[in-house]
């Protein structure tokens, strides 16, 4: 054993420091190295790919997730006796019998917050409302807040914890349901709690106006946040910092399944030990717990029955829709619901959903629900930390580590990376025949040739100002009312690059690279750099781009032949501005650029088209 | 026998009760009122007065022989820290909750800052001697009522000029006079707190209107909190310990009616009067309108209170007030009734704005209830975790930029891990109207061994205190009743200490690491270079082929194609 240890040793010196000069040996060591990498260079690369796809799409398996637990042991979720009981649920159908009654009487905003804050004040609780605007783009867009504070017994009034419904449910995006049944658990709660001096904090009862724009005005006035285009009432109101929130959501008439919505405004999540409880308490009482409204198994009904049926092709199908679903949430960067308004300002919040349904539920579970999820919160000594915020849920009690899916995205920028760093390589070099008379010929040799770097900066930097002025077109008032200016704004966008080739004319000589080679290899350096920066900040939208970037960057390449440059060209520029002729996300996206400061119409915009052009334009170059 | 001479002595032993107590007396008070939200305040007070003692002279302190300390109803314990540490006034208050001065008008004992507020004037010649003596003092109090009073320490301590003018008289020893001001937000008041304090009063909890101090109720109460308030008059040395509650018989009872008595209130009656008390009187404050009842027939009723003697008399007292029907809550119906006006001259909200961890701006928004012009003492005690930036100060009168309006501004400039900061000014308030003081405050960025436990709750700063300046022709400037704004929590930029945070710093650590390798990698390039001097011509010229293939310049051929360059 020891004779053993003692000959590795050896080994292990000779490999590392082999005789002679040791500084020479690394050197050369240093040499081989690099010289195997870059041979096998088309090979890695192409590892690198395939292992980063091949990640992506095995994170909804069930062998790279696990069970969720708590973190942090302060919660002691479920450990209380609830007292909600049929009187509160009484109160919530007497409140929800006067506020069915104000929308069939089809009440103004004002009419409405006002029998609301009545109906607080009534409790004992004080209350206010606040009017809020929005101008410039979404001119006219008004409403009402009504909120209420319970200056709860014994405590300084220094934190506070919210619970709030919007009037508009999450039905649909916010297609106009109304959230009648939220608003009176809200109420209903509020008088409910009014009766226990066991709260440690603050509770602030509010019911925001619309779907998301009358909580982002109450919001951002609570925090003393100006908004250039919001004209909001200052809170007559106000108590302490907000470690939590929950927004209920219950549009029914009855429910099945609480689901749960989580994803926040630019890719922010909530920490996962706030969702772990309520899902914990919410099986502990009775009430089966879905993620989002998924509550019926997916159909494969094109799948062969012994396929379909297997465990783990079912477990793959139902996590891989909870994921997409999620990506598309997280990526879009509007979040999931009123919630995701709460966590730019460091507030931890989700959506209780209650899933439609004929029954059996109703105000009894949900309340009894929480009630015990605020008594768990209210248990806090302290914000919610450790990194809980690093998460992806395949399930309701699933989810994959951030170890688990954050290097597959990491991969495919690697590959690109390793890519572009090839390509710029490539650029300085050029094969050329040996002339005869020179000694020593093998018949080829290897040239040295000037990279034409500022050339290659300055269309990059070209694009992104492009972008921004789409940017800027795209976000200027005039833009909604004019017509045709999406096609036009499009057709601009895809013309004016095209004056690129005859600013930057292309002399082959053996002595300069080719433009288009270094212009490539700026542009795959610089995805795989955005893409590796955003999977941390937002894994879904880096994924995304991993997908729609990764091959078909690595793959643009010029051609001889102008036709098909150009179908090359269009297609990049349809990859990457596609999104303009789509009316219904165009307007989304202005509409959350606008109201709620969503990055992603920017991000698109200045970063997202621009790599695609640069990618376009090494096409035609 | 036996029996004879143990009524002898008690004989003699009262005698000598009586005798003593021509020197020290002790009163007791108790007042009670229905407030407009349905919830009744109770404010006790116990006063001893100490006939003819005047504080120590700080001078004699150099010399170990105190005058002998003999007292039958003053608190010993309390009698010896004054006098070591030659306190001549004292206050410390310990409360919890949120004294609502909108609902609830000025409080009977004013000093309703949340969690733990220590205030002493002491003479002395020179500043470090009155240094010792606070921190003596502190430490003192706080073994004597278990409350970390401890770490009201220099990082806490401000002696603010206007704010906190003495209660009773200074006397005049040729010596100039001191305040020390400390107070900590964050502290609980609880049994452990009520125990040592009922040890204080010479019927403890056994008799007299003490009986009714039930921690279970004093601690469940909306807003509570205990005072100990020591001051020197002409007429001698006074102590009054004072309990202050407001209570919710809405919740308590659940009944929907605000009916209170002693027993639902504190679960307890008045069974007998304490033999010592010169005086035991319970106030009820009757309301102004509607129908209720007052029970038993109260003994006198002058200025709208109705008053009891407990002394003498030796059933059970149980002073309660009925109501025949529910209490219902003021709602507001449009513009048909405005909400109920607040019933003191002017409001206060003041909140700490701004969603980051680095800036924030300290907002005050103060309304004008009254007609006539008001002018306010603020005082912020900050600690030096919150820097005001005074340039930044403005102030809107409604919404008109009024810079005029804060005056007399003095700052005491923290020290950072030292000192808090002292700021004090005068702000006028024009009648019926609303003013609007805010200022930009950086957040300190701490030491990691400086963040206390559970760090992530942030930091409690102590509440504001805004005091109402009388001023008239003929008289001398007055300070009003002082109103205390609620604490803030500040959210400091804190570490996540966990095992994350480990992590962190390692994979910190693999990336520093890493970045340096690649960028060596990236920006040098190692070649042979040999430093022999060359021997024969070929390999001079083999050498020097070598060096060339480095310079980007050169077209030399070079047979093989480097990897990375």
């Amino acid at each position: 054993m020891d004779g053993q240890g003692l000959r590795l040793q050896a080994f292990l010196r000779r490999f590392f420091r082999p005789a002679g000069d040791p500084n020479l040996a690394r050197i050369n060591r240093r040499r081989t190295m690099f010289s195997f990498i870059a041979r096998r260079m088309t090979v890695l690369k192409l590892a690198l790919f395939i292992a980063g796809y091949v990640w992506i799409f095995s994170v909804p398996s069930s062998q790279l997730d696990r069970g969720v637990y708590f973190d942090e042991n302060a919660l002691q979720p479920g450990q209380v006796n609830a007292y909600w009981n049929w009187k509160e649920v009484h109160d919530a159908d007497h409140f929800l019998g006067e506020l069915e009654i104000l929308r069939d009487s089809n009440a103004t905003s004002e009419q409405r917050s006002q029998f609301i804050m009545n109906e607080f004040l009534r409790i004992g609780l004080p209350a206010s409302t606040q009017n809020y605007e929005f101008t410039g783009l979404s001119k006219g867009l008004n409403g009402t807040n009504v909120y209420a504070i319970l200056r709860s017994p014994r405590v300084s009034g220094a934190e506070a914890t919210i619970i709030s419904a919007s009037w508009i449910s999450r039905v649909n995006e916010g297609d106009g349901t109304l959230n009648l049944r939220g608003v009176a658990t809200v109420l209903a709660l509020s008088r409910f709690v009014k009766q226990y001096s066991l709260w440690a904090r603050d509770i602030i009862f509010i019911i925001g106006d619309g779907y998301m724009e009358g909580m982002q005005a109450w919001l951002s006035s609570y925090h003393g946040v100006t908004q250039s285009n919001l004209r909001a009432q200052p809170l007559e109101l106000t108590s302490g910092v907000v470690w939590t929130a929950l927004n209920i959501d219950y549009p029914g008439h009855s429910l099945s399944h609480l689901g749960i919505f989580h994803e926040g405004l630019n890719g922010r999540l909530p920490n996962q030990d706030l969702l772990n409880s309520f899902q914990y308490i919410s099986r502990r009482t009775g009430v089966p717990v879905v993620l989002y409204d998924h509550k019926d198994e997916l159909d494969l009904g094109w799948l062969p029955d012994n396929i379909r049926n297997h465990p783990e092709i079912k477990t793959y199908a139902a996590q891989a829709r909870n994921l997409w679903r999620h990506v598309r949430y997280q990526a879009s960067g509007r979040g999931s619901g009123v919630h995701g308004l709460f966590h730019q300002y460091r507030i931890d919040a989700f959506t209780i959903f209650a899933v439609p349904a004929a029954g059996p539920h109703g105000f009894h579970s949900l309340g009894r629900i929480i009630e015990s999820t605020l008594r768990t919160t209210n248990n806090l000594l302290e914000r919610l930390h450790a990194s809980f915020f690093f998460y992806l849920l395949t399930s309701f009690d699933r989810f994959v580590k951030i170890g688990n899916y954050l290097p597959s995205v990491i991969l495919i920028s690697v590959a690109m990376m390793f890519g572009g760093l090839q390509v710029w390589v490539d650029a300085a070099w050029m094969e050329r025949r040996l002339d005869k008379h020179e000694e020593g010929s093998t018949g080829m040799v290897w040239v040295r040739r000037r990279r034409p770097v500022l050339e290659a900066v300055s269309i990059v930097l070209g694009t992104h100002i492009l972008g921004a002025a789409c940017f800027f077109f795209l976000s200027h008032k005039w833009y909604q009312s004019l017509p045709f200016t999406s096609p036009l704004l499009w057709v601009a966008a895809y013309i004016l690059p095209l004056a690129v080739p005859r600013f930057f004319p292309q002399n082959i000589t053996d002595n300069i690279a080719p433009l288009s080679l270094v212009l490539k290899a700026f542009n795959l350096c610089l995805s795989s750099t955005v893409i590796s920066i955003i999977s941390v900040l937002n894994f879904s939208l880096a994924a995304c781009l991993a997908v729609a970037l990764g091959i078909p960057l690595s793959v643009a390449s010029s051609s001889s032949n102008g036709a098909m440059g150009m179908v090359r060209y269009t297609m990049y520029i349809v990859l990457g501005f596609g999104w303009l002729l789509l009316d219904e996300t165009r307007k989304q996206m202005i509409w959350d650029w606008d109201i709620l400061g969503v990055w992603l119409l920017p991000f698109l915009c200045v970063v997202y088209y621009p790599l695609s052009l640069q990618a376009a334009l090494v096409c035609i170059i | 026998m036996l029996r004879t001479s143990l009524f002898l002595i008690s004989l003699l032993l009262s005698s000598v009760f009586c005798l003593e107590n021509i020197n020290e007396e002790f009163e007791e008070h108790l007042s009670i009122k229905s407030l407009r939200d349905g919830r009744v305040t109770s404010s006790f007070s116990f006063t001893t007065l100490l006939r003819d003692a005047i504080p120590r002279d700080p001078r004699t302190l150099a010399f170990d022989d105190d005058i002998s300390q003999h007292y039958t109803l003053f608190p010993l314990s309390l009698g010896q820290i004054l006098r070591q540490y030659a306190i001549t006034e004292l206050h410390l208050t310990l409360n919890a909750g949120k004294w609502n001065y909108d609902t609830w008008g000025y409080p009977d004992e004013p000093d309703v800052g949340v969690g733990a507020e220590l205030r002493a004037w002491m003479a002395g010649d020179s500043i470090s001697s009155i240094d010792e003596r606070w921190q003596g003092v502190r430490n003192a109090l706080a073994g004597l009522f278990c409350a970390s009073l401890g770490s009201l320490d220099e990082q806490r301590t401000t002696s603010p000029r206007l704010s906190f003018p003495p209660e009773g008289a200074l006397p005049d020893w040729g010596l100039p006079h001191e305040l020390r001001h400390a107070s900590h937000a964050s502290e609980h008041v609880c049994t452990e707190n009520l125990t040592p304090f009922l040890k204080l009063l010479p019927c403890k909890s056994l008799s007299g209107l003490a009986t009714l101090l039930n921690p279970h109720r004093i601690f469940d109460a909306d807003w509570h909190g205990i005072g100990l308030h020591v001051l020197w008059r002409p007429e001698g040395v006074e102590v009054r310990l004072n309990v202050q509650l407001v209570s919710d018989p809405l919740r308590i009872s659940a009944q929907g009616k605000q009916d209170w008595s002693f027993h639902s209130l504190f679960d307890r009656k008045v069974e007998k009067a304490c033999p010592v008390a010169s005086s035991t009187r319970v106030s009820v404050e009757l309301p102004n309108s509607g129908v209720y009842r007052v029970y038993p027939e109260p003994q006198e009723i002058k200025d709208g209170k109705a008053y009891y003697n407990l002394k003498n008399n030796n059933e059970a007292w149980n002073i309660g007030t009925m109501w025949p029907t529910d209490f219902e809550y003021r709602i507001c119906h449009a513009a048909l009734s405005p909400p109920d006006p607040a019933l003191v001259p002017f409001s206060v909200t003041r909140n700490l704005l701004g969603p980051t961890q680095d800036r924030g701006e300290l907002s005050i928004v103060l309304t004008n209830n009254q007609q006539d012009t008001l002018q306010l003492l603020y005082l912020e005690t900050m600690p030096w975790i919150v820097q005001f930036y005074l340039h930044t100060i403005r102030v809107h009168s409604d919404n008109v930029p009024r810079d005029d309006l804060v005056s007399n501004i003095s700052y005491v400039l923290p020290v950072p891990h030292a000192r808090p900061a002292t700021f004090e000014s005068v702000l006028t308030l024009p009648g019926r109207s609303t003013l609007t003081f805010s200022m930009d405050v950086a957040k300190a960025f701490l030491r990691y061994t400086e963040h206390p436990p559970d760090a992530q709750r942030g930091w409690d700063l102590p509440p504001a205190i805004f005091t109402p300046l009388n001023q008239s022709l003929n008289e001398p400037m007055s300070l009003g009743s002082r109103v205390y704004t609620p604490s803030l929590l500040v959210d400091l930029a804190t570490p996540d200490f966990s095992m994350p945070y480990n992590v962190i710093i390692f994979t910190c650590s693999v990336m520093a690491f890493i970045f340096g390798s690649v960028f060596n990698v990236l920006t040098r390039k190692f070649i042979v270079v040999r430093l022999d001097p060359p021997r024969n011509q070929s390999a001079s010229r083999a050498e020097k082929r070598l060096e060339n293939t480095d310079s980007d310049t050169s077209n030399e051929l070079n047979t093989s194609k480097s990897g990375v360059h």
